[in-house]
């Protein structure tokens, strides 16, 4: 039942002296649109507590382009903290959205962020506390339109009997498109079917009870989707990929939280889209083409941005900011806007090159804090396998100009359970931290006063929908310590320092990833079983997860560790962000063989499929060919 | 290393009020940080490693008071009329902690911080009825003078003889409204929550505590001074200089 808009601030207020954190809920951050008027009637739901979810930039740029729309008015919803929450529903009171303190429940589409697998629970929390059926299919004739869109849209089927429509792709038009059709299927007084049949039709929009689960020889256990007989839904919906990137509000980040934040900066997103082909990487694969945004209107935007909201930091944010054709021009210009005003510029990686380390000086001016690199794999065989390309040169290089330009600290990712990895492998991941610690010391000196040192942190490989590495299964958990416990056993130097991630909670993200629709019964058992907040280590239990999974009849470990064969049919095929399945099967293979594949922004196209599938090109403002 | 001599102190008096009594004293701190920089007010950067603003503040304010008057002193490079600083300060600063007075102050005074160290707080106290019991609580913890409380995990400690300047309870509609003075000093600063929790678990209070349950305050500082050596009462901003 649709619940009435009404200000629900005053029940909401005597809660806040009880729990942390109040200004989480307050509202009134400078930059907020605070005019509401409507009357049609739009909330943003970021499924985590509001210090993740404010820097969001999806939800930042939806908020700002619905709320240009005559007519309609857009706010945001965070889920509350696990004491807000649970007060909340021992005083019945309902979840709000910030702006207006309106129910959830009272409005006309409630839009949810799809960040990550591990945020599935707090969707069902989040709907739970709103009072919407938490089923799609349950919900009335007056309920909200739910839909959901995101980075992790790619397997939505686990969490698709949830909602109403999934947006796949660039949401900038796409979203103000959705809200445009449930407005005027409304208007003509359309049946809640009639309003999904229509939402079907906008180009990038997967309405998931238009779609049959089958199972047959052609698939693996989770089966396949077809469209519903008669519903003229088809058979592949295809994301939505915006081509004009460089032309869509490039600040659209103006609210200034009071409270510190995950990403406490001004964020401008300098382009879109990375080419360089990573074989285990999700988002490389999913928002291709590359745009750019040109360096006047990054360094015009930053000016902007810091002048509205007073931040004095600007990060330079995309999947590969150094590989943006005018990088270095951006830089010089931007730090020449802010010197002497106490604004640092930021870039959220370096690439494992001289240049990466060349512009991570320009950013740190004087400072010299830690400079973190992803070699992704220990030795070379590995990071062909997975593309990388970056050479053990690549690495010695880099590290070299790091020391010799005054950083000492060098911290280096890498991850565990790589297809093919073997124990070398894992040893090499060592050797690389060693070799990295010496050149340290050769550059700096040995001394215990050198402050050389080298972090690494290793995280379990998690196989990805629309990835060449999705036909592969996760390593077990009883491999994925042993190899740890070696790790750490090879350690050749007390100045290195290892950390790696918890194995369980990538053993559920595995099973999240690889599931099909039936999937969500484990998820809605697991919230039933308590599991909120599953990203946040204090509030995750495997054991519920196990428990949920006992309840349901699954088995997690078989789940994750299972391969699937290159023919079968999978569970998100009819979900495609256009890179073709022929393309990554190719790279399966190339990547059995040890043969990288170069990016296509610098050598000649890969035949990944997406432009001509979708009529888009890669947008570079200048020329990449010259960098490798 | 810059030079400072051409930089004046300006003193501004903000708000806390509504729903942003609920900010910590850290989010205040960086929401006004933030406010300055969008105002355009030249603003000078200190020399240290991170570059920051050159500002300071009164002391902190609870999570959940309000407060009437609140002052940080900014350091700026330019002597702009204080009326046109306070304006583009107020343009640019969240309603709930609006400046509403700036005047320019002495650079040799002490820090904002230790300088202002007398404040009277109005707190509302819901769920008790007995202006005398509560009155006399407050009394019998002022005679005892040692007042030992709980800061999350740590214990802490307070001379009330010292702390506690003045008390005056009286009945209102929502229940009793206590009017506090207190004085800080380098041994800390009482807060209006831990003095009232102190009476509320005296035995004075202890039956109507436990017949109503623990009691709810809001509290608001409605004033701050600085208290000279005389025991006389400074305002923070200047009456009769560059003000506004």
């Amino acid at each position: 039942m649709r619940l009435r808009r009404e200000d629900l601030y005053p029940r909401l207020e005597p809660l806040l002296g009880q729990v942390a954190k109040p200004s989480r809920y307050l509202d009134h951050e400078w930059g907020a649109i605070e005019e509401q008027d409507g009357p049609f009637h739009v909330v943003l739901m970021y499924p985590d507590v509001y210090e993740v979810g404010l820097p969001n930039m999806g939800l930042s740029i939806l908020y700002t382009a619905i709320n240009r729309v005559e007519g309609m008015s857009c706010e945001r919803g965070y889920l509350p903290w696990v004491d807000m929450a649970d007060l909340m529903r021992a005083k019945e009171v309902p979840l709000l959205a910030l702006e207006s303190s309106s129910p959830i429940a009272s409005f006309d589409v409630v839009g949810f962020t799809l960040a990550h697998e591990m945020a599935c629970t707090n969707i069902v929390e989040a709907l739970d506390l709103s009072r919407i059926p938490i089923r799609a299919e349950e919900r009335a004739q007056d309920d909200p339109i739910v839909v959901a869109g995101g980075p992790s849209v790619w397997n939505c089927e686990p969490v698709s009997p949830m909602f109403d429509a999934v947006l796949l792709g660039d949401g900038e038009e796409a979203m103000v498109e959705i809200c445009s059709c449930v407005r005027d299927a409304r208007a003509r007084d359309l049946s809640r079917r009639d309003i999904l049949l229509a939402l079907s039709r906008v180009q990038g929009v997967y309405v998931p009870s238009l779609y049959d689960v089958v199972v047959d020889e052609t698939s693996t256990q989770w089966g396949y989707a077809v469209p519903k007989p008669k519903t003229g839904a088809p058979a592949v919906v295809y994301k939505r990929s915006l081509q004009g990137f460089s032309s869509t509000e490039p600040v659209p980040q103006r609210i200034v939280p009071y409270m510190d934040v995950v990403q406490d900066r001004l964020a401008v997103e300098v382009l879109r889209g990375c080419a360089r082909g990573c074989r285990f990487c999700q988002a490389g694969m999913t928002y291709r083409p590359v745009r750019e945004r040109p360096a006047e209107q990054v360094v015009a935007a930053a000016r902007e941005g810091l002048a509205l909201t007073g931040h004095d930091e600007v990060s330079l944010t995309s999947l590969s900011t150094t590989d943006h054709s005018q990088c270095a021009q951006i830089l010089h210009a931007l730090n020449e806007d802010v010197r002497g005003t106490g604004v640092r510029v930021s870039i959220p990686s370096q690439r494992l090159d001289s240049f990466g380390v060349e512009m991570a000086a320009e950013v740190g001016g004087s400072k010299r804090g830690g400079l973190t690199f992803a070699p992704e794999a220990g030795s070379q065989r590995l990071r062909d396998v997975i593309n990388k390309n970056v050479t053990e040169k690549d690495i010695d290089t880099a590290a070299e100009n790091a020391f010799r330009n005054g950083w000492r600290r060098m911290k280096l990712y890498f991850m565990m359970g790589l297809p093919t990895e073997t124990d070398d492998d894992i040893v090499a991941i060592n050797q690389t931290a060693d070799r990295v610690l010496e050149i340290g010391r050769s550059v700096v000196g040995r001394g215990p006063k050198s402050g050389v040192s080298v972090s690494i942190s290793v995280a379990v490989f998690v196989p990805k929908a629309y990835t060449p590495f999705q036909w592969c299964g996760q390593l077990d958990l009883e491999e994925v310590r042993r190899r740890q416990q070696l790790l750490l056993g090879t350690c050749p130097d007390h100045a290195i320092k290892i950390s790696y991630h918890d194995a369980e909670v990538s053993l559920i993200e595995a099973v999240l990833s690889k599931v099909g629709r039936r999937g969500f019964d484990l998820i809605l058992a697991a919230w039933r079983h308590g599991c909120r907040f599953d990203a946040w280590t204090d509030q995750f239990s495997f054991e519920r997860w196990t428990d949920a999974a006992a309840e349901v009849g699954m088995d997690l470990e078989a789940i994750a560790a299972a391969d699937t064969p290159l023919d079968a049919r999978l569970p998100w095929e009819h979900t495609s962000p256009a890179v073709s399945q022929g393309f990554l099967r190719r790279e399966y293979r190339r990547a059995a063989q040890g043969v990288t594949t170069p990016g296509c922004t610098r050598e000649s196209c890969v035949g990944c499929g997406v432009c001509p599938k979708l009529g888009v090109e890669n947008a570079i403002v200048g020329d990449r060919h010259g960098r490798h | 290393m810059a030079d400072t001599s051409n930089q004046s102190r300006l003193r501004v008096r903000y708000r806390k009020d509504g729903r942003l009594a609920y900010l910590g004293h850290l989010e205040v701190l960086g929401t006004i940080n933030r406010s300055i920089r969008r105002s355009g007010v030249p603003f000078a950067v200190g020399n240290g490693f991170a570059r920051r603003i050159r500002l300071q503040f009164s002391q902190a304010l609870p999570v959940g008071a309000s407060s009437l008057g609140e002052y940080y002193d900014l350091m700026v490079t330019e002597r702009l009329e204080p009326a046109r600083a306070l304006r583009m300060l107020r343009d640019a600063t969240p309603r709930g902690l609006a400046p509403d007075a700036a005047a320019y102050v002495s650079r040799r005074l002490p820090a904002l911080e230790a300088w202002v160290n007398r404040a009277d707080w109005d707190v509302t106290v819901r769920g008790l009825r007995s202006a005398d019991a509560l009155a006399a609580a407050l009394a019998d913890l002022r005679e005892i003078g040692e007042l030992h409380y709980m800061r999350g995990e740590k214990p802490k400690s307070i001379d009330l003889g010292r702390a506690l300047v003045s008390w005056d309870v009286a009945p209102c509609e929502e229940g009793l409204r206590v009017l506090l003075a207190t004085r800080s000093s380098n041994d800390g600063a009482l807060r209006p929550q831990v003095l009232l929790d102190a009476a509320f678990a005296t035995e004075r209070l202890a039956a109507d505590v436990a017949e109503a349950g623990r009691p709810t305050l809001s509290v608001c500082r409605v004033g701050q001074w600085h208290e000279g050596e005389d025991g006389n009462l400074v305002e923070p901003l200047p009456t009769d200089g560059e003000g506004a």
